[in-house]
């Protein structure tokens, strides 16, 4: 088993600055997964309950040079602290650009190795950071778990899998900031959120408890899939009613989840997307916010970087 | 079915003014308020124990709409910090939105809803209860033909309550008229006595009034709660509080919180020192005194 890439500027901007602060928020353990062609980082997969959050970059967006060899089809899978991962690239980062500079630029190695710890006689795997300068050499092991067996990277990958499922209709939220800020201060009133989204672009999310309701509504969205006009006669209705219309027609649905956890997806908007869409996914299994890279300079998706999150349902709500 | 006209119907251009305005009289997390409607504007009243009581008044001036068609004057109970948490949501950093506020609702509820845009609105509903009515009457009386009287910056005066903490549990306030001064005094691990002499501290003392020496004792904790959740913005405007003791000893504090954004959005009209009355939200608590073992105070 071995895995060997540089990290290219580019891709040290992206994962210093913008994946990694925002996958950290999202779960202090995730796994790291590597392919022939792809690096993943996912959260939440294979144990339970929370967020899943699912970053997944083509090999040349990150790396060059980039070998990787196993016997399970050469792939290989751990799981790494994203906060050991952030502070390693971040310093490793710091030294490249502080010597690096014309052709013999420093470049940063990342590797699998194994090693003895002090005071033990077993050696263990790190992901090894290492780092050039003039004079100098930085190396920063960060530890990992053992590489996941033929096993379980098939559960990992059959958990992928079950991932990319696209909701038949997404809506783009213009402003996610502004959804933020809503949704942080909406935390205090209660615990679960009613989320429904329907084929005309609208977006209505409510938190109701016995005491109060209280609720936001995004319409005329940008709507990709399935969309339907809207009938004039909703338009002079309450917010919650037009929802639950659309609902009753089948040009609706909506599935209640945890504040908490809609609140931590929105944590993603710090790998700067420059969209995003929310969905719900087939038969209400969960909400999915899927976020799109534009080529730098262009309004052209990046096909090499996506990420996108399932938030899951609490309730099957009225769908 | 033909709609009746709701008892009132408001609107307000600055919602973070107003969640300034109730916040100051939210001096613990689970607290039940009172809501007053009447044609002059809203009263909200908040309660303790029978002893301390805080009003904000909301007049009529500070809403850009204010439609009211009730007879007689509606009250509700309303839960204060939910009230508060459901404003807060619309308020957004560095802008001021707008909020349409009306009461009653199909089921007896407050109607909150955002106006700055059509294409993403808020909406919230609050439920009410029957209010419960006071178990006493706060009835603020000067104590004689004089008033006993002082203002000092609002700032000073949460400060000076603040240092008050250590001492004990009860704190005694003197006015004195020789020399013009205020005194705050705490007693009970140590001592900790504040002089604010009305001559020497007029940047602190902006106005004093007493004819005769007045001493009483308040409970620490109701002093505190009448400062302790001051908004920033009166302490960032170096505003000043009034203090008033009235007949009996009932303490009266009084603060004026700004509702609209005047520097933010008229930098011209804020330069030349010009305030329009209407753009405040007047804040009044009242505190009975500890019952004191020795009834020296003349009246």
């Amino acid at each position: 088993m071995k895995f060997k890439a540089f990290l290219t500027e580019n891709g040290m901007h992206l994962l210093e600055k913008r994946f990694l602060p925002a996958l950290d928020k999202m779960g202090k353990i995730c796994h790291l997964y590597l392919t022939k062609d792809h690096a993943m980082f996912l959260h939440n997969l294979l144990n339970g309950d929370g967020v899943q959050s699912i970053a997944q970059f083509r090999k040349e967006a990150l790396f060059d040079d980039y070998r990787i060899s196993s016997q399970n089809d050469d792939r290989i899978a751990f799981v790494i602290d994203v906060s050991l991962l952030q502070r390693a690239v971040r310093s490793s980062v710091s030294i490249c650009s502080e010597f690096g500079d014309g052709p013999t630029a420093n470049r940063l190695l990342i590797k699998l190795v194994k090693k003895l710890p002090a005071n033990s006689t077993q050696p263990i795997p790190f992901l090894s950071f290492e780092t050039k300068g003039y004079k100098s050499a930085v190396i920063q092991d960060v530890p990992i778990s053992k590489p996941l067996s033929r096993a379980q990277v098939l559960e990992l990958q059959n958990a992928l899998d079950m991932t990319q499922d696209l909701p038949q209709t997404l809506v783009q939220v213009p402003d996610l900031n502004q959804l933020q800020n809503f949704v942080d201060r909406m935390r205090h009133v209660g615990d679960a959120l009613n989320v429904t989204i329907s084929k005309y672009g609208d977006l209505h999310i409510q938190i109701s408890t016995t005491l109060v309701t209280l609720g936001a509504e995004f319409r005329k969205l940008l709507v990709i899939g399935e969309q339907a006009n809207a009938t004039a006669e909703d338009q002079n209705l309450t917010a919650q009613t037009r929802s639950s219309r659309a609902v009753l027609r089948g040009d609706g649905q909506s599935v209640q989840v945890s504040v908490k956890h809609f609140a931590k997806s929105l944590h993603c908007h710090l790998t700067k997307p420059d969209c995003a869409f929310y969905g719900i996914a087939p038969q209400g299994a969960c909400l999915t916010v899927i976020f799109q890279f534009f080529i730098p300079g262009s309004r052209q998706t990046d096909k090499s970087i996506s990420l996108h999150c399932r938030i899951p349902v609490l309730d099957t709500g009225s769908s | 079915m033909e709609e009746e006209a709701p008892d009132l119907l408001c609107q307000l251009e600055n919602v973070q003014g107003l969640v300034d305005a109730l916040s100051a009289v939210r001096w613990k997390r689970h607290q039940d308020a009172v809501v007053e409607l009447s044609e002059h504007g809203i009263v909200l009243i908040v309660e303790e124990s029978g002893c301390l009581q805080a009003k904000v008044y909301l007049k009529r001036e500070l809403f850009v709409r204010y439609e009211y068609n009730a007879q007689g004057r509606p009250r509700f109970g309303v839960s204060l910090g939910l009230f508060i948490d459901c404003l807060n949501t619309y308020s957004v950093p560095g802008q001021s939105s707008s909020i349409q506020i009306q009461y009653p609702g199909p089921d007896m509820q407050v109607l909150l809803k955002s106006l700055d845009s059509q294409d993403a609105s808020i909406c919230a509903q609050l439920r009410t209860r029957i209010p419960e009515t006071f178990a006493w009457d706060y009835n603020f009386e000067p104590a004689g033909t004089n008033p006993l009287t002082f203002t000092v910056k609002s700032a000073a005066l949460r400060e000076a309550i603040e240092d008050l903490e250590w001492p004990g549990s009860s704190i005694q306030i003197i006015l004195q008229p020789d020399p013009p001064s205020v005194i705050l005094r705490g007693e009970g691990h140590g001592d900790l006595q504040i002089d604010l002499l009305y001559h020497a501290h007029t940047d602190l003392l902006a106005a004093f009034q007493c004819d005769h020496r007045v001493s009483f004792k308040y409970k620490y904790k109701f002093l505190r709660a009448t400062t302790s959740n001051i908004p920033g913005s009166v302490i960032k405007e170096n505003r000043g509080s009034k203090v008033t003791i009235g007949r009996g000893g009932m303490l009266k504090v009084q603060h004026l919180i700004p509702i609209s954004k005047m520097s933010v959005s008229h930098p011209y009209v804020d330069s030349v020192g010009y305030q329009q009355p209407g753009r405040i939200a007047y804040i009044e608590f009242f505190v009975k005194p500890e019952l004191s073992e020795d009834s020296t105070n003349d009246y």
